[in-house]
């Protein structure tokens, strides 16, 4: 029996007459706390401030977000709990609807209309094969793989009717403590008995990560013939024939899987990119236009696509002048606009904006307005707090150079080389924008150390790691990941050889000195983890 | 361009279609409302069978609307086609549970006769659209019992039988060409036929596609629906 009556439900319903009846249906099946707002953006407030254990969204909320991207929201940024049940009402099952990651599905999807009596067992249903799954979900999430397959098994005995969902938690499993012969054995059998999309993209990404490119290709080529609304399999294979060295196959591949569904943003970046590597202007344009422009509700919008569609805007304006340049030009302003308000408090994405605008107004011959932004941009430099990307840094020394500000461009490629010299595709392309040698020496001596000193700390033999570390980072004192190296090497020393305080008091150090990470820096997990561990490490002293 | 112009059809009936459907949302939990006010004690059989119709005539709006839709989008490939792994006895539990008032408007049992652990590879909503429609008129025209029941073997076999007089000799004859079916006598039967055999037809495994049969030789002795999935 499920207790209802502890329950927490939150309803998301624009209409607010439906809203009600499913309130009524609710408190029907005991549950006292009910919320109801709506809209998504509301949705997403209520869920920081409550913790639901049952959610029920209409798909269709209005103008701004739809249940979907309310749904990737809450994952994403971790807002529900993980046996929260979440049902999607909708009145019509589209293909937009079910094209979404494989990740980011509801628990059930209800169509209209519903009485209380299908509720009830939909609710039942779904909250039952979470309370059953809660804890194979809890012990990934605590990385503790060897423990949910087991569990898993367990389930799979109990409950047979789940066992299709375990084979696939176990999968992940495998996956993620790199047991790839176990993995494959097991997504193998499944294809053998019936193909599943998630089975194919599992068996891909696997041979993805043991590199064989052309045994993937096949796997997500049969993907997207078999189950050509499972979108991922379009995302996967496009990213297969770039590597492979087929950009406009992968460009032709994204453009199929946009037209089904034009909403996710990062598809239709990559969609640009890709575009703009097969000089296809037009799709570029497009490409990016479309992800401004699904970005306007959505809080994985990034700066990037702005900064890219005006540099794609400027390039259209480069090329012919039969287009209306005045509309263009506008488009563009906007878009600047828009960086300067919307990202107002992130100063490297104001640095980059007022490069970019520079670089367009020369574009436009304003040259009035290049001085004045690139004015602007020197005096932003100089505040900017957060690391700027291996990518943006490129892109501003480049503009910087041709606007002739050759000194603050190899300020900036300094910055980035000590920051990234462990990306070979961006030292290469660095070194042709420098005209200090220096730093690409710097960065490849760098590179051999603290490559010498994670080859030790694969050995276990920890202390001369550190030595290592320590070498590499006289070289580049404000690299963070061989700080992050040394402050894991240490912690490592301490837990595993010596029992030395020291060691905790140096790391900790060393992870206070890093002050300039951004939250949204993909390096961000790993600092904030290995400063947890340290603290975890140092209470235990006292 | 003609592209715009689907588009702007397929917008125009998506959005009506929604409204259609909430309005039919709120006409039926407005009766529920009624009803739940009223002494149940009080209420004479007239007032049963006239709450029946209207749930059993919004239920088949709706279901229209949704075929309807449906082959709208069979045809311009925009259906959604999403096969999954359904556990057929929750899936028949859904269906009954959805035709409950009107069940009991019609003083019918429903019996569901399927090992619990039957699990089958289908588009749960596309079937359920299917059942829907089907479970609807075996009910209209059943005496006191329908049964849903599942046998897998090579296909996976999902039959609806009922105890009422049974299907025209003439449909169960047009089996595989419902498409002739539909006329103004037949009704939602001939549309719900077609549309069963299409959602059927989209349900393909290594080569072989899905295919419905009827027949009057069932258990109850009356009409036997069985939609075959491979």
């Amino acid at each position: 029996m499920i207790k209802y009556s502890q329950m927490k439900a939150l309803i998301i319903e624009d209409f607010a007459e439906f809203a009600r009846a499913v309130g009524t249906m609710l408190r029907n099946l005991g549950i006292q706390y009910t919320d109801t707002v709506i809209s998504g953006e509301a949705a997403i407030q209520a869920c920081r401030e409550t913790k639901y254990d049952i959610i029920l969204s209409d798909y269709n909320l209005g103008p701004n977000k739809d249940g979907q991207q309310v749904l990737e929201e809450l994952i994403e940024f971790n807002l529900i709990k993980s046996d929260c049940t979440f049902i999607m009402v909708t009145a019509e099952k589209t293909a937009a609807m079910v094209m979404g990651a494989l990740e980011f599905q509801p628990d059930s999807y209800l169509t209209k209309p519903f009485n209380s009596q299908l509720l009830k067992a939909r609710l039942d249903k779904c909250i039952a094969k979470n309370q059953v799954l809660s804890p194979i979900k809890s012990l990934m999430r605590q990385s503790k793989w060897h423990e949910a397959i087991v569990k898993c098994d367990e389930v799979i005995q109990a409950y047979p009717k789940y066992r299709s969902t375990c084979l696939h938690k176990q999968f992940e499993c495998f996956k993620n403590s790199t047991q790839f012969d176990k993995a494959l054995s097991l997504v193998n059998n499944i294809i053998n008995e019936r193909a599943t999309p998630w089975a194919l993209k599992g068996l891909g990404s696997i041979y993805v990560e043991q590199e064989k490119l052309e045994k993937a290709l096949d796997v997500f080529e049969q993907m997207t013939k078999e189950f050509p609304m499972a979108l991922d399999g379009y995302d996967w294979l496009a990213k297969i024939q770039h590597q492979l060295g087929s950009p406009l196959d992968a460009q032709k591949t994204l453009e199929k899987a946009v037209v089904k569904s034009p909403k996710l943003i990062k598809r239709q970046k990559y969609l640009g990119q890709l575009a703009e590597q097969n000089n296809d202007l037009e799709t570029t344009v497009n490409a990016y236009r479309q992800a401004v422009k699904y970005g306007q509700h959505s809080a994985f919008s990034k700066p990037d696509e702005y900064v890219k569609l005006t540099k794609s805007l400027g390039k259209k304006l480069q090329g012919n002048n039969s287009e209306d340049r005045s509309k263009i030009i506008n488009e563009a302003e906007t878009l600047f606009q828009q960086i300067e308000t919307k990202f107002r408090d992130d100063s490297s994405t104001q640095f980059r904006g007022a490069v970019a605008h520079a670089d367009f107004c020369s574009i436009i011959k304003d040259n009035k307005s290049v001085d004045k932004h690139l004015k602007s941009a020197r005096h932003i430099f100089d505040r900017i707090e957060e690391h700027i990307g291996a990518e943006e840094s490129l892109e501003i020394a480049d503009s910087l150079k041709v606007l002739g500000l050759s000194q603050l461009a190899e300020s900036v490629l300094e910055e980035a080389v000590e920051q990234y010299f462990d990306d070979p595709n961006f030292i290469r392309q660095a070194a042709k924008l420098t005209n200090n040698k220096h730093l690409i020496e710097n960065a490849s001596k760098a590179n051999k150390l603290n490559n010498e000193a994670v080859r030790l700390f694969k050995k276990n033999k920890y202390a001369e790691a550190i030595e290592y570390f320590i070498q590499a980072a006289e070289i580049a004192p404000n690299n963070v990941n061989i700080r992050l190296n040394q402050s894991q090497a240490l912690l490592k020393q301490y837990q595993s050889v010596e029992r030395n305080p020291e060691h905790l008091h140096t790391s900790q150090d060393i992870l206070r000195n890093i002050t300039r990470l951004g939250f949204t820096d993909p390096r961000y997990m790993r600092f904030s983890e290995l400063n947890r561990l340290n603290q975890l490490m140092l209470q235990k002293l006292d | 361009m003609s592209a715009t112009k689907d588009d702007i059809f397929n917008l125009i009936l998506a959005s009506t279609v929604h409204d259609m459907k909430n309005s039919l949302s709120m006409l039926g939990e407005s009766l529920n409302v009624i009803l739940a006010s009223v002494d149940q004690d009080k209420l004479n059989s007239d007032t049963k069978a006239n709450y029946g119709v209207v749930q059993y005539e919004s239920s088949r709006v709706n279901n229209s609307l949704m075929q309807l839709l449906a082959l709208y989008k069979l045809e311009n490939e925009q259906l959604p086609f999403n096969p999954n792994y359904v556990n057929v006895n929750d899936f028949f539990e859904e269906q009954r549970l959805r035709q409950l008032h009107l069940l009991e408007a019609k003083n019918i049992e429903c019996e569901i006769d399927v090992d619990e652990s039957i699990e089958a590879v289908f588009d749960e909503c596309l079937l359920s659209t299917v059942l829907e429609n089907i479970i609807g008129n075996a009910i209209r025209y059943s005496k006191s019992k329908i049964v849903l029941s599942c046998v897998q073997g090579d296909t996976t076999n999902i039959l609806v039988l009922d105890d009422g007089p049974g299907y025209p000799g003439n449909m169960i004859e047009m089996a595989g060409s419902y498409m002739q079916g539909i006329n103004q006598s037949t009704g939602s039967t001939g549309l719900g036929l077609f549309f069963a055999q299409k959602i059927a037809d989209i349900h393909s495994h290594k080569g072989k596609n899905g295919s419905v049969h009827l027949s009057n030789d069932g258990a109850l002795s009356g009409g036997t629906f069985e939609i075959r999935i491979p």
